[in-house]
């Protein structure tokens, strides 16, 4: 039994007969940072915001279940995904944005403790001030009385994991935690999330476009296209062995230093089979239907009708 | 070596593998009928139809509004007088039928007026920029420093009354307005490709402002004249309730409602409340469609 | 924050002088003899020469505008032709009769505006979303006087529930001594409460007549400001990092919808500055709207320039109150961009 257990998650506009996201599905284990990857428009955070119950108004799930160590988390009733702070967290893209312009540091962590722990006002206070030493920023006393505006990007990306910590998730979702900071943030940024799953064992769900990123950080990679999962393995599989055509193209774009997304055409969300489709060298009649994700290697899952030996430059 | 070989992964792929294209699941995004998305739209066309209509053809059908018949004061609403008769008599119907023609050509007008005169000094403050622009906003904030039926009061209460002097003044309460949307739109407009286009053209820079990017910033002002056109007829009503402006015994609805206005607390409620009536709903039909047409409200 | 609200400050300065000189262009420079208008229908050229002279409106224009100046910037805004009083008295005397409806009026809108604009962006396209917006529609192409007449049809003359349009008082009531010129705050403070209920009746019609228009303004821009907040980042991370729902809807919601919503107050009282006119007239309120209204009758531009500027002066001294209370609520400026870490 994994941790995070996403099967199936399909996702569309509301009055629109495309999805948005077609059966997504991977797991994610205890302790163990799962990569989501793809371009942008991809679906990587529509994914995330479906897993957490948080997909904005005019967009529907339409089926897929979302499994944590087994429960569903999907009401049978509602079909909305219920799930607590201390099961589930996640933190975002753009930290600035992402914490409350009219609200003190301290109070947004402290809050996060008293709403998840039970704790007292006190207490709370206490366990945010000490949270917020913990993610190694310095003159915490005085971060704590502050605004966000009136830190970095890098500090609120820290008081963010701040929060999330507080709520002592079993899994961790990062939403492209620091594209929208410094280079040299970067690497301080991914070490304190590399702490956290070796201190709590929590499972991590790091979505980024960048492969860099990913070799850096990641257990498992997960390759999204269009709303589809294109491949899903282990790193070393799918960085030494990429199975998929869109992979392939994937790296081959780093390759030739050029960014996927300058390439880009755009996904075609009305396609009927493969997502990739209308971009694939080796397109033929069998993806005009949906490519089922199957095992080709042990823990190596690959959604492509192409016999692997039928492709340029297979191994 | 590249993992894909010399191809590019583009559409040029598809004709080498015989010639397939990836089918796509038809249809788009189903979208509700008008009357379902935007309802109040098509509600305030409806009743802005039946104005239009009153004021074209209404006049034709019913008497002289300034006739006086002292032996029927204060009559009631019946088949012979449908909104009752006022202290001299007179039918309030068919006064506040002519009143319609008055009242609606008003407000368009100056909607319309405010919107052109509005939007030709906003695009110039907004795509010339510099001193001119500066004044111009100094300008708007003085003037709407006031509120726009005070600023029409005491503008109207200093060129006299009269319906041309109405219409001017209620258009200079307006016209910030439009000059603020337009500024606003030609700001965005102006840094777009096609305007360097027209410029490399060889077109001259009030060429460019008004031919080229004064067309494309005029939606929301388009939207804003309907709102402004319910306003108008408001405001110029209400001058003309207070006594300023269009005086009696001129058929308009604002006059209607103030020479009816003492009848209230003696019973005859029919001679105020049938024209006040009409001007609200009036009112509310372009409410309704600039409402509904997303107009930036307040 | 100093910074900003010196310019603010700054900026309103600038306005009033705006003000000032563009209503003296309307009342002296436009066309229009503004003798003639003074003297009224029925003067003949003597009279209109007498008035000329009387009001220096034979002078060059620069030199009627120094005088003009001097004087508004001293406090004189000149005597009244109609009373023969001086209208910056007069015009003081009348406007904590004004002030007192105005602000139960907002206060009405609020009440009003302010839950519905709430409810209505939390429960978007629900029916009570969809009833705002009718009422929000109904508000803004309602006509003051119309309502006005329509309330005291049925609440005064069919129904008996309110007094009817005489004053702020009935006839023959003493008002209590002024200290704050509010009638219901100094009946209170006296501990009269019976004429604290009887000056609150006759308030009732003229406050629901304002409080009904000014509400639709307000409902928009709250319910528009909530749905923003409510969308923002940062109530996405709220409702992510599990804060109850009621606390994301106040603190994170209506905490931050409380900026733009300060501004749409201000402006509703600018408009109902102009409103006021109407409502007091109709109602019989002894206020500066009312004041304006006598003037415009017998054309008494004195009287109606001192009252714009007056007004003018309020919405503008309003704004920096609003001003000040964004400074306040948005620690984005009361703190500036000083850097913590």
């Amino acid at each position: 039994m994994s941790l995070l257990e996403v099967d199936g998650l399909t996702v569309g506009l509301e009055r629109s007969p495309h999805s948005l996201l077609r059966e997504v599905g991977f797991t994610v284990e205890p302790g163990e940072v799962m990569g989501l990857v793809g371009e942008s428009g991809s679906g990587k955070t529509m994914a995330s915001l479906a897993i957490m119950g948080l997909l904005p108004s005019g967009i529907e799930q339409r089926g897929g279940t979302v499994r944590l160590e087994g429960r569903d988390l999907m009401d049978s009733g509602t079909g909305e995904i219920h799930r607590t702070a201390n099961q589930m967290t996640m933190i975002f893209q753009d930290p600035r944005s992402a914490l409350n312009p009219t609200m003190r540091i301290g109070r947004q962590i402290a809050r996060v403790i008293e709403t998840n722990q039970n704790a007292s006002r006190e207490k709370a206070r206490a366990a945010a001030l000490a949270a917020l030493s913990h993610v190694g920023i310095p003159g915490a006393k005085r971060v704590f009385r502050a605004y966000p505006h009136q830190l970095s990007g890098g500090m609120c990306q820290r008081v963010m994991i701040a929060m999330a910590l507080a709520c002592k998730p079993r899994i961790l979702i990062a939403d492209e935690p620091t594209t929208a900071l410094d280079v040299t943030i970067q690497a301080q940024i991914f070490d304190l999330i590399n702490d956290l799953v070796q201190e709590t064992g929590c499972g991590v769900l790091f979505i980024t476009h960048d492969l860099g990123a990913i070799a850096e950080m990641c257990d498992r990679v997960t390759v999204l296209y269009g709303g589809q999962v294109m491949e899903t393995g282990s790193l070393r599989g799918v960085f030494t062995q990429p199975l998929h055509p869109y992979t392939q193209f994937l790296f081959d774009a780093v390759e030739r230093e050029v960014d996927p997304r300058v390439e880009e055409k755009g996904a075609n969300f009305a396609l009927a089979g493969c997502r990739f489709g209308h971009r694939c060298p080796y397109v033929f009649e069998a993806c005009g239907q949906f490519p089922p994700l199957r095992t080709v290697i042990e823990g190596h899952r690959s959604a492509c009708f192409l016999p692997e030996e039928g492709r340029i430059g297979a191994p | 070596m590249s993992v894909l070989g010399p191809t590019s992964p583009d559409g040029g792929a598809q004709e080498r593998v015989e010639g397939f294209i990836a089918p796509e699941i038809p249809g788009k995004a189903y979208q509700l009928p008008l009357w379902r998305r935007k309802p109040l739209l098509i509600i305030g066309l409806v009743i802005l139809g039946i104005y239009v209509l009153l004021a074209v053809a209404g006049p034709f059908f019913v008497d002289d509004p300034r006739v006086t018949d002292p032996a029927n004061f204060y009559q009631g609403p019946s088949s012979d007088n449908w909104f009752g008769t006022d202290k001299f008599g007179r039918d309030v119907f068919a006064r506040a039928v002519h009143a319609a023609r008055l009242d609606v050509t008003i407000g368009i007008v100056i909607a319309l007026s405010s919107m052109v005169i509005g939007s030709a000094i906003g695009v110039v403050s907004g795509y010339f920029g510099g001193w001119v622009d500066e004044v111009m906003m100094r300008l708007t904030d003085v003037v709407m420093a006031f509120p726009g039926f005070v600023l029409a009061l005491v503008l109207v209460a200093a060129i006299g009354n009269s319906v041309p002097n109405v219409v001017i003044a209620v258009s200079v309460a307006y016209i910030p307005y439009f000059i603020r949307l337009t500024r606003a739109q030609v700001l965005a407009e102006r840094e777009l490709e096609y305007v360097d286009g027209a410029k490399l053209a060889g077109n001259s820079p009030l060429r460019v402002a008004f031919r080229h990017v004064l067309p494309n910033s005029m939606g929301p002002s388009f939207v804003q004249a309907a709102l402004v056109a319910g306003w108008a007829i408001l405001t110029v009503a209400g001058l003309a309730f207070l006594g300023v402006g269009i005086r009696p015994p001129t058929a308009e609805w604002g006059v209607m409602v103030a020479e009816g206005a003492p009848d209230i607390i003696t019973g005859q409620w029919w001679t105020a409340l049938f024209p006040g009536g009409m001007i609200v709903l009036a009112a509310m039909a372009f409410q309704f469609i600039g409402d509904d047409m997303g107009a930036e409200t307040l | 924050m100093w910074r900003y609200l010196g310019r603010r400050l700054l900026i309103s300065m600038a306005t009033v002088i705006g003000i000032v000189i563009i209503v003296f262009f309307i009342v002296r420079v436009l066309p229009g003899d503004a003798a003639i208008v003074r003297a009224g229908p029925y003067a003949n050229e003597q009279k209109v020469a007498e008035i000329r002279q009387q009001y220096g409106l034979s002078d060059p224009i620069p030199v009627q505008f120094r005088d003009y100046i001097s004087e508004v910037f001293t406090g004189n805004l000149g005597v009244s032709i109609r009373t023969n009083g001086d209208v910056t008295d007069e015009l003081l005397q009348r406007l904590p009769a004004s002030l007192e409806l105005a602000f139960y009026a907002v206060v009405l809108a609020a009440i009003i505006g302010i839950p519905m604009g709430i409810i209505a962006a939390a429960r978007r396209d629900s029916w009570v979303d969809r009833m705002a917006r009718v009422f929000a529609v109904l508000g803004s192409s309602m006509a003051l006087f119309w309502l006005g007449l329509l309330l005291i049809y049925f609440l005064f003359f069919k129904l008996r529930w309110f007094p009817g349009p005489i004053d702020r008082l009935a006839i023959g009531t003493e008002p209590p001594d002024s200290i704050t010129g509010f009638f219901t705050i100094d009946a209170a403070l006296h501990g009269d409460f019976g004429l604290m209920v009887e000056a609150f009746r006759y308030l009732a019609l003229p406050v629901i007549t304002l409080g009904f228009v000014l509400a639709a303004p307000i409902l928009k821009m709250v319910r528009a400001s909530m749905i923003d907040a409510l969308e923002s980042e940062h109530v996405r991370t709220a409702r992510a990092i599990g804060v109850p729902y009621w606390q994301i809807l106040f603190r994170d919601g209506f905490r931050n919808a409380l900026l733009p919503v300060t501004t749409a107050i201000g402006i509703v009282f600018g408009y109902m500055l102009g409103g006021n006119v109407i409502v007091e007239f109709l109602f019989a309120w002894p206020g500066v709207g009312r004041y304006a209204y006598t003037a415009i009758q017998v054309n008494d531009l004195e009287a109606l320039q001192g009252f714009v500027i007056v007004v003018g002066i309020l919405y503008v001294g309003l704004n920096v109150v609003i001003d000040l209370v964004y400074a306040w609520i948005d620690p984005r400026i009361r703190l500036g961009k000083k850097v913590a870490a």
